[in-house]
């Protein structure tokens, strides 16, 4: 089994200075204690509320560039530093810190190099109609470039070794970052799995998500990117 | 042939970024890539100008378009599908580099905090 003391959690924030304390606290509950975030330029006291805790780093972006920006940057500092596992989390508090566990586990059971947390893999009734349908298309979208078909190619819950570490250079700025992920992981021979996770949507966790024109913004990138770069 | 005010002033318009762009290039200050873009696209402005029946009779003819009206039109929105696509790209790599920056100023600030 992977040890917990080897797993950085890489927390992307902008403006959650109303869930990243409770969001760290959760983490470090579940004795996930290397916690890093990632503010990608907040306007609020989103760094002040994760300096308020004690074994938090902090990276901070001078400007926002987007969460698929600050997923570079982390991970850029896991390959600089070292560190032999990153766990990917949302900010937002939608995950449960509880579901890292359940990558840690998938990924010691089949030596896999990335597990991504599947939120249509188990029972989610709490997951808005408007969700399914975005989460649907972008799934068709990804698995267009795929070539096994991956049923929640969105997901920001995580987790990769150091040869997914070594391996992946993202360069999407946006959302569409996650997509991108999967592909390049697998163009790389990298081994992928999923795991069913849980979810909480919140009024928060909603209003912060992508909207229709973001989506609409995500998928055009993700194409230029795919088809262009 | 009646020749226009037109058939004057835009060819001369198109030699002087035709001038422009080759000092632009001889500066360095604009890549090949760019400058062949850029003369190639000025002269045929220049010369569409200069005999535009002509050039739009013959892309009537080419196309099967049936006036040389439409003919423009459909040329006109090629050309500026081209110039937002070329446009699009730049701002992108403008947004990458910008990213690219912010990332590492970040990264060299968390390194000097882990080194105090």
């Amino acid at each position: 089994m992977i040890p917990l003391n080897d797993i950085y959690v890489l927390l992307p924030a902008y403006n959650e200075a109303g869930k990243i304390r409770e969001v760290i606290l959760g983490l470090q509950q579940e004795g996930l204690l290397n916690v890093v975030v990632i503010d990608d330029g907040s306007a609020d006291d989103t760094v002040e509320q994760a300096k308020s805790l004690s074994d938090v780093r902090l990276v901070r972006h001078f400007v926002n560039r987007g969460a698929g920006a600050a997923i570079q940057t982390g991970i850029e500092l896991a390959r600089r530093n070292g560190w032999p596992h990153v766990a990917l989390m949302d900010a937002d508090g939608q995950h449960d810190p509880k579901d890292i566990l359940q990558l840690q586990a998938k990924m010691s059971e089949t030596k896999c190099d990335l597990v991504i947390g599947s939120r249509f893999m188990k029972k989610n009734e709490e997951i808005p109609k408007t969700r399914i349908v975005f989460n649907f298309i972008a799934n068709r979208m990804t698995n267009l470039f795929c070539k096994k078909n991956y049923s929640d190619s969105q997901s920001g819950l995580r987790l990769l070794n150091r040869n997914a570490i070594e391996n992946l250079n993202l360069q999407i700025d946006g959302f569409g970052f996650c997509s991108e992920m999967i592909i390049k992981a697998e163009r790389a021979g990298l081994q992928i799995e999923e795991t069913g996770i849980s979810v909480r949507y919140t009024d928060y966790s909603i209003r912060k998500g992508q909207d229709f024109q973001m989506g609409i913004n995500t998928a055009f990138n993700f194409l230029w990117n795919i088809l262009f770069k | 042939m009646e020749i226009r005010v037109f058939q004057i002033v835009v060819p001369l318009i198109a030699l002087l970024f035709v001038i422009s762009f080759i000092t632009r290039y001889l500066k360095a200050k604009a890549s090949i890539r760019e400058t062949v873009f850029s003369i190639v696209f000025w002269l045929g402005i220049g010369i569409f100008a200069i005999i535009p029946d002509l050039i739009s009779n013959f892309i009537a003819s080419l196309f099967g378009i049936k006036s040389n009206i439409n003919a423009i039109i459909f040329l006109s929105l090629g050309v500026l599908t081209y110039t937002q696509f070329r446009m699009y790209n730049l701002i992108k790599d403008q947004q990458l580099k910008l990213t690219e920056l912010t990332r590492q100023l970040a990264i060299k600030e968390f390194e000097n905090q882990e080194q105090v």
